[in-house]
């Protein structure tokens, strides 16, 4: 037996002759800078070593001397898919510590951000999983309606991207008058606007050859690696932090978990679909119930931390999002904050997905897992 | 480059030929300024910025950039879009040298000027992609919006129209990897600078003084007046699966040595019991005692672990904590488990930097995605995992020396926060 490079530990005796290609770390499919080593068979996968750390940042080494308002904005930079949701996983841990509460009003506009952020999140995995299966019109279809969840994002926040805007007890501005009516009239064109996706997507033909038995995470085998979020949920596992540890005011909405049981690629897009209806269910809510008065944040107090360990979790576009803080001595600094982000099991888990496909099928599962690297690598 | 250089050469002897050369001038300046075409590149936020810039709301095609090529031999500009890390910096220069000439770059974003946000404290970030390449346009911006770009891309433009045959577009030379920190001198040169600045204030302060002895400024100063706001209480947390002092109880049951951390000399059930109900149990457990305490939550029905969330460590100054966060689907409770090492302090003190001080069992074989959590934990601490299937370093090269979540960690371009 020949030896391996680093990383492959499949044994099998072959009469054919293997080869080795690198797929990365600069490739359009691989959603950043990750590097794949791909064991091939011909034109199928045997074995798949995925090498991690050409954008690890060392976001947790800088963390230690950093207070713990600054290390919100660097939560920002780890998804930048869903940023506004890593600020309330931040948000949260220290919220404990602190014990601080949240009004009424500050939690709605938590709820409402979060779920333009998820919406936000999806949109972009629907352009880049129709453009991975060489469909480029969606791209551009899933940014027209993203741009203007950025429009509402950058007048709450300040930012299109980088929204750098929850605090401890609240947030840092209040919305404007034209929150509500933005986000009703965006929730209006997008129902449209999906009706007419969901008409040239899920029932492509090409699409449905592509994804339906590709790429099939077993419950079993979803549950031991760790995924979490829709990937979890496409694979039969009814998750959501949303519903089994509500966070936020997530208990007082009726809303849905979508689960699918197939765990193929077809199931991961049409469960992200799914979620996008979930998350305007949510925000129509929101909007009725809207308080107009009242406050919308708590007391302002330093951000100081009692000695002790912080955990908290949401749930974010991707998946489960956890962040741990260890605060050794009472005062503004942390002593180290570990992320969890839910990209880095489903990449893990990569290996058994694409195992005995063809290569092209590789982008199609990298497409509906949907991750983004410098979170993984932080 | 190519033919088009030649032609002062040949047309200039001619009467009237440099009129010609410049008609050629113009058309192929004009060629060339309308169809930069950039390569698919990005490594973080910028890319998302990029993208955007790309689609219908912006529409890059109006400046002829449109066509975005995945291989970087058909591409003629590279937009550096996203933070550069060391273990990257090679890929970045193998691919500018691969891009055919003239070829430009647009460094796109705080990080690829100077490192933005990661510049203190950082051991992997690149503090500007000049460092690397040549760089013919920076966008500042954390990200740049996609307005920021086009403006950098109108610069380019621009300098593409001042090219001519006689001054054609000059390749220049990637920088070398290993002499890439010049943060320090320049640090260094603008704290002078800086140091001169304030003398020359504080002199010409002293000046106008003694010209105006009875200057008073018309500048009051205005203070908005805080909005008030209430003190709201915390919400109660919901609890779902076993409480954690039955969770310890069943716990101990079985392994009389676990505890959990406490300061108190109250008995240790007390102490559990007044566990806030957010946080979860975090119990001490012994290293010999960690695979079968694992072992039992995952199989035992009661507890049902099986879910894995992470595992990670924290660095103290004589031992590891290393702590595998564990929940049950089924039940929905979570169990923290926190094996603390003591550092073996037999090796000798200039090698324990570069060595494994602490060891303990994997449980990659109980959890398949623990696999990856505890190469990160290897990686960043130097904790030997015995049984790993796998053991190898994940974000960091190979050859990198030192384990950078340590406290005592230094690495020579590594620069501390000013406090």
């Amino acid at each position: 037996m020949p030896t391996l490079p680093p990383g492959f530990r499949l044994q099998r005796e072959t009469n054919t002759e293997e080869f080795f290609i690198n797929m990365g770390p600069q490739h359009p499919s691989t959603h950043g800078a990750l590097r794949l080593a791909l064991r091939m068979d011909g034109e199928t996968i045997v074995e798949l070593v995925p090498h991690f750390g050409y954008i690890h940042r060392g976001m947790e080494k800088q963390a230690e001397s950093m207070s713990y308002l600054q290390y919100i904005a660097l939560s920002d930079r780890q998804d930048y898919l869903t940023a506004i949701q890593n600020n309330l996983g931040v948000v949260i841990a220290l919220e404990k510590g602190m014990n601080v509460g949240v009004p009424e009003k500050g939690e709605y506009i938590r709820v409402m951000l979060q779920e333009l952020g998820r919406i936000a999140s999806h949109l972009v995995f629907f352009g880049c999983f129709g453009g991975d299966l060489g469909g480029q019109t969606c791209l551009l279809f899933g940014f027209k309606e993203r741009e203007m969840i950025h429009d509402i994002l950058e007048e709450v926040t300040g930012s299109r991207l980088t929204t750098n805007f929850f605090r401890p007890g609240g947030s840092r501005y209040d919305v404007p008058e034209t929150f509500i009516p933005r986000v009703k009239a965006f929730l209006d064109h997008l129902e449209d606007s999906m009706r007419d996706y969901e008409r040239f997507l899920s029932k492509n033909i090409i699409v449905l050859e592509r994804s339906i038995g590709i790429g099939v995470l077993s419950k079993e085998d979803a549950i031991a690696y760790g995924c979490s979020g829709p990937v979890l949920r496409a694979s039969g596992v009814n998750f959501d932090v949303r519903r089994v540890n509500p966070y936020s005011i997530y208990d007082q909405f009726d809303f849905d978990i979508p689960v699918f049981h197939n765990g193929d690629c077809y199931d991961r897009y049409k469960i992200r679909i799914a979620e996008i209806h979930e998350s305007m269910k949510i925000l129509r809510q929101c909007i009725d119930k809207f308080p107009k008065e009242g406050p919308w944040r708590s007391k302002e107090k330093p951000v100081r931390l009692p000695e002790g360990r912080y955990y908290s979790e949401i749930e974010t576009a991707k998946g489960l999002y956890a962040t741990y803080v260890v605060a050794a001595t009472t005062g503004e600094k942390p002593y180290r904050i570990h992320t969890r982000g839910p990209s880095f099991p489903h990449i893990a888990a990569l290996n058994k997905m694409a195992q005995g496909h063809k290569i092209s099928d590789l982008v199609t599962i990298m497409a509906t897992l949907d991750p983004v690297i410098p979170e993984i690598d932080r | 480059m190519g033919i088009i250089n030649y032609a002062p050469k040949i047309l200039d002897p001619i009467p009237g030929g440099k009129y010609v050369v410049n008609a050629i001038d113009y058309v192929v300046n004009w060629a060339r300024a309308n169809s930069i075409w950039p390569l698919t590149y990005g490594t973080s936020c910028c890319a998302i910025e990029m993208m955007s810039s790309s689609m219908a709301r912006y529409d890059i095609a109006r400046f002829g950039s449109e066509v975005f090529r995945s291989s970087p031999r058909q591409a003629d500009l590279f937009i550096l879009a996203g933070t550069i890390t060391r273990r990257m910096a090679p890929a970045i220069q193998m691919l500018w040298e691969q891009i055919p000439g003239p070829k430009y770059v647009i460094a796109m974003g705080a990080c690829t000027i100077s490192g933005g946000p990661f510049i203190y404290d950082n051991y992997s970030v690149v503090r500007g992609a000049q460092n690397l390449i040549p760089v013919d346009v920076f966008v500042p911006g954390c990200p740049p919006r996609p307005e920021a770009l086009f403006h950098g891309l109108l610069t380019l433009r621009e300098k593409i129209l001042k090219e001519t045959c006689r001054h054609p577009w000059h390749e220049g030379k990637p920088k070398d990897v290993s002499t890439m920190d010049r943060y320090r001198e320049a640090a260094k040169t603008w704290a002078a600078l800086e140091e001169m600045k304030d003398e020359a204030m504080a002199e010409a302060r002293a000046k106008f003084k003694e010209e105006h002895p009875d200057y008073k400024s018309a500048y009051k100063p205005v203070r908005v007046k805080k909005e008030d706001f209430p003190e709201v209480p915390r919400v109660p947390f919901k609890r779902f699966g076993l409480t954690q002092s039955e969770l310890f109880a069943k716990l101990r049951e079985k392994f009389p040595k676990v505890t959990v951390h406490t300061h108190s000399e109250d008995p240790i059930e007390d102490v559990v019991a007044a566990i806030p109900a957010d946080r979860p149990l975090e119990v001490m457990v012994e290293p010999e005692d960690y695979l079968s305490i694992v072992e039992f939550v995952k199989s035992s029905p009661e507890f049902n672990m099986d879910y894995l969330i992470d595992v990670t460590a924290i660095d103290y100054d004589d031992h590891f904590d290393m702590v595998t966060m564990l929940r049950s689907l089924e039940h929905g409770h979570k169990l923290f488990l926190c094996v603390q090492m003591k550092k073996d302090f037999s090796i000798p003190e200039e090698k324990r930097a570069t060595s494994l001080l602490a060891s303990v069992k994997s449980i990659s074989h109980l959890y398949p995605g623990a696999e990856v959590k505890e190469r990160e934990v290897y990686d960043m601490f130097g904790i030997n995992f015995e049984g790993h299937p796998d053991q190898r370093r994940i974000f960091l090269d190979k050859d990198f020396v030192g384990y950078p979540l340590r406290k005592d960690f230094t690495h020579p371009q590594m620069i501390r926060r000013p406090v």
